[in-house]
């Protein structure tokens, strides 16, 4: 019986499904996304994934529904409950006088994703809904000191009358928050032993979260939140997985459902944590790149993917995912390990415009998106979008715009552009359109080489390009960078989709210490310093180990990484240091942990950040579990021919490059084999991508089918 | 030279400096550029390459914050780092504090006047510093860097930054020094000095910090923060310009400034209006009868604030503070190129930039404010102290939000409409804290303001700071690693916006219980704030937001109600009947201070401090609030009953729920009634003016310090003075 593997990527527009079977050959679906059921969507995506499979008879879709040994799903449930308000009506505890701790938060968050210009301007900023009203929050008098020690001891009366009152109002969740409870939970874990007994009491049960469970890290409104959207969003996001999972039991399907966290790894639908997965969007892409890169043997890696209206990015380094321990979501700063994604609004969808105050031209930062599109999609849109220019330029082709299923009007793309940005600037509409193109891509470089590569040296990073735009732009934002080299994949459309096949199955949670080493500090008390992380270390794997032993797995199948968040004391910022050692059990450990952390220090910022006489401050320590799952293979596969066949060959076309028509060589993407080599002006045409090859650039498919981008002097010498 | 082709690189930079004045004045044009010829030719790379720059200034921000050990910088906003011209002038910034491009481009522009091409020559690795008021600085506490950008032996440009530290050895502990008597107890001096070379510190440097700092480690640390973003400016200054070739830099980076020039003028152009606006502000600094540290500031002062703008035919503006009040003996006078470089800083509030630099300084011009005022004390007063020079800047910076609305609002632009901003009572601890460490520094409180209302909306609470674009107050849990401090309250507090129609949006009040410390200071510092005088009034008919008020309370039975669990102090409460007073006793309680003050002694654990922080103003008559927006506050707790009812004459009423339920119909007969009560109380102009001629004459019930504010303003503005007289029809020889 045929084994199968299904990993779902529902966005905010569309569901990607992607199939894949034992010997690594995959097969794509899309359909619209069902906010309101999500099963709609994903089911009728899966069935057009199926469909291309070759499975008609029903005695096929019995097989592979019976042959289907993982799904994966990551779906926009939790996004969504927190956009629409459409979460379940929760009460939230906290230390008295911070009642409104979520409702004003802080104001950074009231300008989360602006640009400059726009956080200058004080017009704009606003704050986003709180999730929680404050006629449903309620003060406990208590408090604990920043050492753990409580000063307040928690006034009990306060808290059940706390939980009466919520209870009274028909909140259908609970969340408690108190101020330094990662450090001494016990006040915390007092409200909620309150909680139950009024709850029996009253004979009504309602999950109730600790913000020291949820989120045992310091920074409180960031706490807060993530405690909330445990809360809040993550049953009612866990009813629409099940009914997911229900649609392929009822087809057959054996296992339970698994789904994405934010930082990385697929875990059962189950899992209590579900706020880890609030943000799952570029966590599939920067994990199929973490695969492939494993695959490659490329340790460092630069994951970048091109949308409809965003850019995002992020690094893999000696194959460490990078991880941001209270990104911003939705308006909000969250204690939630994230992948580390920098994005900004540029996309194929990205509008261009001219300031008519300036006569500057001006990228987005809003977009077109897929709906309504660009303007040859002739979908309402009359802002000339990046693709428009793509298409002006000749490398989209007309005929062919994603498959050829949309109708492009290509006049109207040319009189639209002419009229709006080419003539206000006096400009050839052609020349203009590459000035456009070339600006996003220097947008693009300049977001992956100032903003997410500081401290980093570009030679040693290999560039890899995916989303539907990413091969489009691919060469244009790698830019003259001394990369290691540039690439992609004939996927690269639905590469999101299949890196959510690529997880392994991963836990990973963070704690906040407060432990130094000063300078000529005693034996004993560096000592007693690498007692406290070793510890901490200790008491986080426990709980992971639990957690993985409760889901089935076997203790040999687990994998345990330890991580600290040091600094040198007095210095806000701290660094990721993954430990090279299991427990600090000995001076020269500290003084091995000390040292990884000095070098990727100097390594980012210099040695003129550097202290003489430096403190070591641990802020935070975090162990990451993992249990290897069965993923797609990238097969190995035999190198043809450096000339493509002459069937994936579709004849030349004009396109305009650096202010004259050229004919550029156009190939069908699906008929292209590794081995092959096409040399630039080329375009390679896919129904979900386009492929572009400058002039002195060359394309080369490599055994895995990975797409390599050298330019040509390089390739001479290789 | 005439001609900008007679520039070579071996212009000295001095020369430079006089022909773009020059050319300037004759043109209009910065760099006599009526043409922005790359701009023109190849708008794309001009779009990407500003692109790199802003990106290359924010990679200078987030190395300099990250390696910066000042929770002000990172958390706070108040830092920026920035590239210049080989003159000075900024060309682009990253983000943070938008109130020091034009104070960093004065330093630069100083050193050249100083002669430091030659003496002692510019180098590459070099490192400048400053926080001099005479030459680019503000307040000492802010520390300017510079070093400079060679490329292949040429100097092409500056890379800045200014952090503002912990504590600059201030007479008294602290950044916010409201009480310096003068320059003397301003603290460790740094003019234009070469500080490092070959890009590090000079050991000099970091003795004298360790010696002359209360914090001397953070200080370092901010130093070296702004040594390594800066450095990461320069170094990808030099990629970029190897990239795209020396002369297209230069070309672009000149056009931007200009087209900063022209984005401004553009701006005011086609959403202002022309004609001449005035606006009166008034800010105190009640002292008399306080802790003081020199006998003559044994006084009350009031500062006259006037804001004259004028918008001629051709979009230019004119900024005068013709009528300033004098110096004061205190920390709060402030230079006129510190003045510039706050309107630049108001303007990107209000005008907004999408090519934020020095360009737009050149789209207004700024009067020499009064010598000897406030605003320009050094002919009077060269010791004048500028510890906190910030603080009448702000008020009056204030005013410009006022202004602008007004002609915004003429012109149709109701959404860019914006009321005058909160201001900035702040909180500062010296002592030794949790960890056994002596710390002084300001906390991030006043970081975060309510909003001013909006032309179509509320202002948005805890918000705005009117010094930084980067306005946040942090989480508790980490100021409480700095200070040995507790927090018992962090909320909204209501009615703390102006009323209106729109309200300003709501400050916050911090309540502290003191904790793991033998005795800390606690400093109520005045970086610009309302204490007794209720600066900006918000617009349109709205009613200001009251002042700021802080309490505290030393020696309480705070340990005994913990035991107890009895109720605590976690909000400011009722202003009539506050919860200080309501739940605690003590050996000593103040419930309503004047600010700004420092306790007079040491607090101790239990002992309690409440901060408050202010709201924004408020637009519209807030009898045109609509009954929805006053019921949704009283359900947010964000207006109690009272203010709902006697303020915006809104009858509601709470159901068993606790919810508020607006009466429709009561409510217009309440406000009825509201409006005939005004009209009871109104009288004709005519008759109020003769009315209050009448006191003004007589110069009743003016107290000591409003006689010398006005005699002071009269005095170094002789215009202004007459124009006084001239409105009131009072004698040619009339004083105050």
């Amino acid at each position: 019986m045929p084994r199968y593997l299904v990993a779902c990527d529902a966005g905010g527009t569309m569901t990607d499904v992607i199939v894949v079977d034992e010997d690594g050959r995959f097969v794509i679906g899309k359909a619209p996304t069902t906010p309101h059921d999500e099963s709609i969507g994903f089911l009728e995506s899966l069935e057009e994934a199926i469909e291309y499979l070759g499975l008609g008879s029903q005695d096929d879709r019995a097989a592979f529904g019976a042959g289907l040994e993982t799904a994966i799903y990551t779906g926009t449930s939790m996004i969504n409950a927190l956009i629409n308000m459409s979460g379940l009506k929760t009460g939230l505890i906290v230390t008295r006088g911070f009642e409104e701790m979520i409702i004003q938060g802080r104001g950074s968050q009231s300008f989360i994703g602006y640009q400059w210009s726009e956080i200058t301007h004080m017009q704009y900023r606003k704050h986003r809904e709180p999730l929680v009203p404050r006629r449903l929050t309620c003060g406990v008098t208590e408090r604990v000191d920043l050492f753990g020690k409580p000063i307040i001891p928690m006034y009990e009366h306060e808290a059940e009358a706390a939980v009466r009152e919520l209870l009274a109002k028909g909140v259908e969740s609970l969340a408690v928050v108190f101020l330094h409870s990662f450090t001494n939970p016990s006040h915390e874990r007092k409200v909620a032993e309150i909680a139950r007994r009024v709850m029996a009491e009253v004979g009504r049960e309602v999950p109730l979260v600790l913000s020291s469970d949820v989120a045992p890290t310091t920074r409180e409104v960031s706490r807060a939140n993530a405690t909330v959207i445990q809360a809040y969003a993550s049953e009612p996001a866990r009813a629409q997985l099940l009914r997911v999972e229900q649609c392929l039991a009822d087809r057959g399907y054996r296992h339970s459902l698994k789904t994405v966290l934010c930082y990385g790894g697929v875990t059962n639908i189950r899992y209590p944590r579900l706020f880890e997965t609030i943000m799952s969007g570029p966590v599939g892409g920067i994990m199929g790149a973490h695969y492939l890169a494993a695959t490659m043997g490329e340790p460092n890696l630069v994951c970048s993917d091109v949308g409809g209206t965003s850019f995002d990015a992020g690094i893999i380094t000696a194959g460490t995912l990078p991880i941001d321990r209270e990104p911003p979501f939705q308006g909000m700063y969250v204690n939630v390990p994230m992948l580390d994604v920098h994005s900004i609004g540029a996309g194929t969808g990205t509008y261009i415009r001219l300031d008519s105050a300036t006569g500057r031209l001006k990228l987005g930062p809003d977009s077109a998106g897929g709906t309504p599109g660009p303007v040859f999609q002739e979908q309402g849109n009359e802002t000339p979008t990046v693709n428009d220019a793509n298409l002006l330029l000749g490398i989209l082709n007309e005929r062919y715009y994603l498959g050829g299923r949309v109708k492009v009007n290509k006049a109207k793309s040319l009189a639209n552009f002419t009229d709006k940005i080419a003539e206000p600037l006096g400009m050839d509409p052609y020349v203009a359109a590459e000035q456009c193109v070339e600006l996003v891509n220097v947008v693009m470089h300049e977001h992956l080489v100032q903003t997410l590569m500081t401290g980093y040296d570009l030679r040693d990073y290999v560039l890899l390009g995916y989303g539907g735009g990413g091969p489009l732009h691919l060469v244009g934002y790698a830019g003259d960078a001394p990369w290691k080299a540039v690439c992609t994949v004939p996927h690269a459309g639905a590469f999101s989709a299949w890196g959510g096949a690529c997880m392994d199955y991963s836990h990973r949670r963070h704690k906040t210490v407060s432990a130094m080493v000063a300078p000529g500090a005693d034996k004993a008390t560096r000592a007693y310093t690498a007692d406290a992380i070793s510890a901490a270390w200790e008491s986080l794997e426990s709980e992971l180990r639990d957690e993985l032993l409760d889901e089935g797995f076997v203790r040999e199948q687990i994998t345990l990484r330890r991580f600290v968040y040091m600094t040198y004391y007095g210095l806000l910022g701290d660094l990721e240091v993954e430990s090279p050692v299991e427990r600090l059990r000995s001076d020269d450990d500290l003084d091995a942990l000390i040292a990884a952390y000095e070098t990727v220090f100097t390594t980012m910022y210099t040695l003129a950040g550097k202290p003489d006489v430096p403190t070591y401050l641990v802020n935070e320590v975090a162990v990451i579990a993992q249990v290897a799952t069965v993923k797609p293979r990238i097969i190995r596969r035999e190198l043809r021919d450096a000339s493509p066949e002459a069937r994936a060959s579709k004849g030349t076309r004009p396109v305009f490059r650096n202010g004259g028509w050229n004919d550029a060589a156009i190939f069908e993407m699906r008929e292209l084999r590794p081995g092959n080599r096409i040399n630039g002006l080329a375009v390679i045409e896919a129904p979900n991508t386009t492929l572009f090859v400058p002039p002195d650039w060359r394309l080369r498919i490599d055994e895995h089918d990975v797409y390599w981008l050298e330019r040509q002097h390089q390739e001479a010498a290789r | 030279m005439t001609d900008v082709r007679e520039l070579t690189e071996n212009t000295a930079l001095l020369d430079r400096i006089a022909f773009n004045d020059r050319i300037r004045a004759e043109t209009g044009h910065l760099f006599g550029l009526a043409e922005l010829r790359r701009k023109t030719a190849d708008p794309g790379v001009y779009e990407a390459i500003w692109n790199i720059l802003l990106n290359i200034c924010n990679t200078g921000w987030n190395i300099g914050c990250r390696v910066s050990s000042s929770a002000i910088a990172s958390e706070g906003g108040d830092a920026l780092w920035a590239l210049h011209l080989p003159t000075g002038e900024a060309i682009c910034t990253s983000r943070g504090i938008t109130a020091h491009p034009g104070l960093l481009a004065h330093f630069v522009r100083s050193l050249i006047e100083a002669g430091y091409e030659d003496n002692p020559g510019i180098e590459p690795g070099d490192i400048f510093e400053n926080n001099d008021p005479h030459y680019g600085g503000i307040h000492p506490v802010d520390f300017d860097s510079a070093i400079p950008i060679h490329y292949r032996g040429e100097l092409v440009g500056w890379a800045t930054a200014v952090t503002h530290v912990m504590d600059a050895g201030y007479i008294l502990p602290g950044s916010i020094g409201f009480m310096n008597p003068d320059c003397f107890a301003d603290g460790v001096p740094v003019t234009m000095e070469k500080i490092g070379a070959r890009d590090a510190f000079y050991p000099w440097y970091q003795k004298r910090i360790t010696s002359r700092t209360r914090v001397p480690e953070m200080v370092m640390g901010d130093a070296r923060g702004r040594l390594a973003g800066s450095i990461a400016i320069r170094e990808r200054v030099l990629g970029l310009i190897e990239k795209y070739g020396l002369d297209l830099y230069k070309d672009i980076t000149r056009e931007y400034v200009e087209d900063g020039r022209r984005y401004a003028v553009k701006r005011i152009r086609t959403q202002a209006i022309p004609g001449r606006l005035r606006k009166s502000n008034f800010k105190d600094l009640a002292m008399k009868g306080k802790r003081v540290i020199m006998p003559d500031q044994d006084i009350d002062c009031l500062f006259n604030l006037p804001l004259d703008v004028t918008i001629d035919g051709d979009a230019h503006v004119r900024f005068s503070l013709r009528g300033a009040s004098g110096w004061v003996p205190f920390g709060q006078n402030i230079t006129p190129p510190a003045v510039a470089s706050a309107l630049l800083n108001t303007y990107s509030h209000i005008v907004g930039f999408d090519m934020f630099n020095s360009g737009s300084m050149a789209a207004w011009d700024l009067e020499m404010p009064p010598a000897g005022s406030w605003a320009n004390p050094y002919p009077a007063n060269y010791f004048a102290s500028s510890g906190v020079a910030w603080a009448p800047a702000v008020m009056w910076m204030s005013s410009l939000y006022e202004t602008f609305g007004r002609v915004y609002h003429c012109r149709g632009y109701v959404e860019e409409v914006a009321a005058g901003a909160g201001t900035t009572m702040t909180a500062e601890f010296a002592g030794v804290n949790q960890f056994g460490v002596y710390l002084a520094g300001l906390t991030l409180e006043q970081a975060s303001n309510g909003s001013p209302a909006r032309g179509m909306a509320d202002g948005e609470n805890s918000a705005w700071c009117i010094y930084t674009p980067n306005a946040d107050f942090g989480n508790a849990e980490i100021s409480e690693l700095y200070y040995p401090i507790m927090f018992l309250g962090r909320n909204v507090e209501p009615d703390s916006g102006g009323y209106g129609k729109h309200r300003g949006g709501l400050g916050h009040t911090a309540v502290w219980m003191i904790m793991n410390t033998p005795g800390v200071e606690y400093s109520c510092g005045c970086a610009g704030m309302r204490s007794k005088v209720v600066a900006n009034h918000g617009m349109f008919g709205a009613y200001p937001a009251w002042p700021d008020r802080p309490s505290y309370a030393s020696d309480t039975n705070l340990k005994e109600l913990i035991d107890r669990q009895q109720p605590l102090v976690h909000e400011r409460g009722d202003p009539e009947h506050p919860d200080l007073a309501l739940r605690m006793t003590a050996g000593h309680m103040e419930t309503d201070v004047v600010a700004p003050f420092v306790t007079p002694g040491l607090l101790h654990e239990y002992d309690v401090v409440v901060h408050p922080i202010s709201g924004g103003q408020a637009l519209g008559d807030p009898i045109g609030r609509s009954v929805a927006d006053v019921v949704a506050d009283l359900d947010r707790g964000w207006t109690r009953p009272r203010i709902a009812l006697e303020v915006h004459g809104v009858v509601a009423s709470q159901d068993d729920d606790g919810r508020w339920h607006g009466d429709d119909a009561a409510t217009a007969v309440r406000r009825a009634a509201i409006r005939e009560q005004r009209k009871g109380r109104a009288v004709p102009f005519s008759e109020w003016w003769r009315e209050e001629r009448g006191r003004v004459q007589a110069k009743e019930a003016m107290d000591p310090a409003v006689l010398q504010m006005w005699r002071s303003s009269m005095a170094l503005s002789p215009g202004y003075g007459d124009e006084l007289r001239a409105f009131w029809h009072l004698p040619a020889d009339f004083e105050f």
